[in-house]
C-alpha cells in the first residue's frame, strides 16, 4: 500500500504534470518527437557529451560561439527541453541522448569513453549532484556504478555501449567515436563527424584545418570552465548543484590510474573486460575478460 | 507542429494519469516481464505461467489480463497497484530497467506469416493484401513501430542479457517440441517449480486446442482481440514452420538476406543457403 506522504507526492506530480502540458512545458525526454532527418548525440553519462556539443556547435555555428547559456537552444539535451520546443528548432536537428538502443533514431553519433574514466567523474559528478556525500568511499561508488544504481533509464555503462554497437556499428547512419581519440587528435575526430553530418543532409560545413582548429579552442576545456564560472548557475544541467564542484572537471584521460583502487580496478574490468577490450581500451588488473559478449561475436 | 486532437486527448489522459504505461511503465525490481516480438508465443507464456502459478483457477482470455497484464492496455496507476511480484506482458526492445525476463524468440518466417494474418484480423491490411507487399513492409519493421524490426528486438535483448542469471532466453520452437522441459526452465526462473505433475498440468490448460475453444468464448471481450474481425482466429496454428507452405522462394530470401546472420546464430537453419553467410556479419 502507497503511504500518505506517497499519495501526496503523486497527487502533486500529477498537478505539475496538469500544468506543463498546459503551458506546452512538459520535458520530452524518451518521448521526444523524432524527425526522419534527426541526428542524435548519444552517450552514456560522463562521456564527454557536453564537450562533444560544444565542438559540434563551434563548427556549425562559426560566428557565433557556443556558450552554456545558448547550447540548449542549438543542441538541445532530451531531458531539459520541451517537445514543443525543439520540435520548433531548424532542422535537421542535433538532439542530445542518453537512451539505451532506441530503435526509431535515424542517425546516431555515440560517444563512447573508458569506463574507468567515467567512474571517476560520475563519481564527482554524483557527488556535485549531491547524490553521495563528500568522500563517499570511491570503491563503495563503483560497485554501486558496476550494478547501474544513478540512473537506472541508462543502464549500465555496457547495456548503454552494447546495446548500441551489437545493432547498429557499421550501419551507415551509425558513428562510434571515442572520447579517447577526441582528447588525442580533436581535428581529424571532429573532420569525421563533419562529413558524416553532411551525409545526414546538414549543409556544408566549413571543415577546412583552420576552421577546425578554431572550433577545438573555442571548445577547449580552459574556456568551457571559464563559461561555467560565469553562467553554470543558470545552466539547467548545472543549476541546483553544488558550484563548490565544476562540471567540467579535468577532461583528461586515464585520470583512473590516479583515483580507483586496484580492486575497483578488478571489479570493473571482470564486470566489462571483454567489451572495454573489443572498444581498443586495455586491461591494466590482468583480470581475463568474462564470458560476457564482445561486440564482434554478438550472438 | 500544431497542437492536434491526438496531443490533446493524450495531454488529458496523462493529467487523470489514464494513458497506457507501456514504456512508461514504473519498473519495481522484483518485476517478471515476459517479453517478446509480437507473434511470437506471447499468449501462450501468459497461459503457461498463468496456469502453473494457479492450477486450480485456469487462465482464460477473460481472466488473463487481471492475472498476467500486458502493459500496453493498462494505465501505470492501475499496474502499480497490482500485487507484487507482478508478471507482465511487455512488447518492448531492451529496456535496461527491466530485470527478471522470459524472453521469446520465434523464426521470423513464421512470425511473418502470423503477423500478415493478425494484421488482417485487425484491419490494418485488407483480406487478400498481397504478401508481396506485405513482407518488406515487415521487414522495414512497419507493423509494430514502437518495436523496432525483428532483428533489432531480439538482438537488443540477446546481446546485453544473454549472459544474466535473471534472463532466461526461450524459442518458441523448442517450447513446441518439449513444452514440459522448457516449462520447468520457466518455473525454475519463477522459483514455482516446487510441485510435481504442475508444470504437466500447465501445459495441457493450455494447449492450443483448448487456448482456441477459449478464444471462441471470450475474444469479443477480451482487450487484445475485441474490435477485430471476429471471422478470423487469434490462436492461429500454433505449429512451427508453416512458412514453408505460406511463403513463396523470393520472400523468403527477403527476409532471410535482411536477418541471416542473426537467423542462424539463433539456429534457425535458412533456406536460401545454408552455408554463406547472409545479410550483415
Amino acid at each position: 500500500m502507497a503511504s500518505l506522504h506517497e499519495n501526496v507526492r503523486r497527487a502533486l506530480g500529477a498537478l505539475l504534470t496538469t500544468g506543463r502540458v498546459l503551458t506546452g512545458r512538459q520535458i520530452a525526454g524518451r518521448a521526444v518527437t523524432v524527425f526522419p532527418d534527426d541526428v542524435f548525440l548519444v552517450s552514456y553519462p560522463r562521456s564527454g557529451n557536453t564537450w562533444t556539443r560544444f565542438l559540434l556547435g563551434n563548427l556549425l555555428w562559426q560566428n557565433d560561439p557556443v556558450t552554456f547559456l545558448n547550447i540548449e537552444s542549438r543542441i538541445p539535451e532530451i531531458y531539459f527541453n520541451p517537445d514543443r520546443f525543439m520540435r520548433g528548432l531548424r532542422r535537421p536537428r542535433l538532439l542530445k541522448s542518453h537512451e539505451c538502443f532506441q530503435a526509431h533514431y535515424p542517425r546516431v553519433i555515440y560517444i563512447v569513453r573508458d569506463p574507468r574514466d567515467v567512474a571517476v567523474s560520475y563519481y564527482h559528478h554524483n557527488v556535485k549532484a549531491g547524490n553521495i556525500p563528500d568522500h563517499y568511499p570511491m570503491a563503495s561508488f563503483v560497485q554501486r556504478f558496476i550494478a547501474g544504481e544513478f540512473d537506472r533509464r541508462f543502464g549500465t555503462w555496457r547495456d548503454n555501449v552494447l546495446s548500441w554497437t551489437a545493432l547498429r556499428q557499421g550501419a551507415p547512419g551509425f558513428l562510434l567515436i571515442r572520447y579517447e581519440d577526441m582528447k588525442r587528435d580533436p581535428a581529424t575526430v571532429l573532420a569525421g563527424v563533419a562529413a558524416f553530418l553532411e551525409r545526414c543532409s546538414f549543409r556544408q560545413i566549413d571543415a577546412r584545418p583552420e576552421a577546425l582548429q578554431r572550433t577545438i579552442e573555442l571548445s577547449s576545456p580552459e574556456r568551457m570552465r571559464a563559461l561555467e564560472k560565469q553562467e553554470g548557475d543558470q545552466w539547467v544541467l548545472t543549476k541546483g548543484t553544488r558550484r563548490d564542484k565544476p562540471f567540467v572537471r579535468s577532461a583528461i584521460s586515464g585520470g583512473w590510474k590516479s583515483q580507483l583502487a586496484p580492486e575497483s580496478l578488478a571489479a570493473i574490468e571482470s564486470a566489462w573486460g571483454d567489451l572495454m577490450q573489443s572498444l581498443g581500451y586495455e586491461l591494466a588488473s590482468g583480470t581475463v575478460g568474462n564470458t560476457m559478449v564482445s561486440q564482434g561475436e554478438i550472438l | 507542429m500544431p497542437m492536434t486532437w491526438n496531443h490533446l486527448q493524450h495531454g488529458i489522459r496523462a493529467v487523470l494519469g489514464k494513458n497506457p504505461a507501456g514504456r512508461r511503465l514504473t519498473v519495481f525490481p522484483d518485476d517478471v516481464f515476459i517479453v517478446s516480438y509480437p507473434r511470437s508465443g506471447n499468449t501462450w507464456i501468459r497461459f503457461l505461467v498463468g496456469n502453473l502459478l494457479d492450477p486450480d483457477d485456469p487462465i482464460t482470455f477473460a481472466n488473463v489480463e487481471s492475472r498476467v497484464p500486458e502493459i500496453y492496455f493498462f494505465s501505470d496507476q492501475q499496474l502499480r497497484a497490482l500485487a507484487r511480484p507482478r508478471i507482465l506482458k511487455s512488447h518492448e526492445y531492451f529496456d535496461p530497467r527491466y530485470r527478471r525476463t522470459i524472453y521469446i524468440v520465434r523464426d521470423p518466417r513464421d512470425v511473418a506469416v502470423s503477423l500478415y494474418y493478425y494484421s488482417i484480423k485487425r484491419k490494418v491490411i485488407p483480406q487478400g493484401y498481397a504478401l508481396e507487399e506485405f513482407i518488406p513492409r515487415f521487414v522495414a519493421g512497419e507493423f509494430f513501430e514502437y518495436c523496432g524490426s525483428w532483428e533489432e528486438h531480439v538482438l537488443s535483448w540477446h546481446a546485453t542479457r544473454r549472459s544474466h542469471a535473471e534472463f532466461l532466453f526461450l524459442k518458441y520452437e523448442d517450447l513446441l517440441a518439449n513444452p514440459e522441459q522448457e516449462l520447468t526452465r520457466i518455473a525454475c526462473a519463477l522459483h514455482a517449480d516446487g510441485v510435481p505433475g504442475q508444470v504437466a498440468r500447465a501445459v495441457e490448460l493450455s494447449s492450443a486446442a483448448r487456448m482456441r475453444n477459449l478464444e471462441e468464448k471470450h475474444s469479443s471481450e477480451w482487450k487484445l482481440t475485441r474490435g477485430t474481425r471476429q471471422d478470423i482466429a487469434f490462436v492461429r496454428q500454433a505449429k512451427s514452420g508453416g512458412w514453408r507452405s505460406e511463403l513463396s522462394a523470393p520472400l523468403v530470401k527477403t527476409i532471410e538476406q535482411a536477418w541471416g546472420a542473426t537467423m542462424r546464430n539463433l539456429g534457425y537453419e535458412l533456406l536460401v543457403d545454408g552455408n554463406r553467410q547472409l545479410g550483415k556479419s
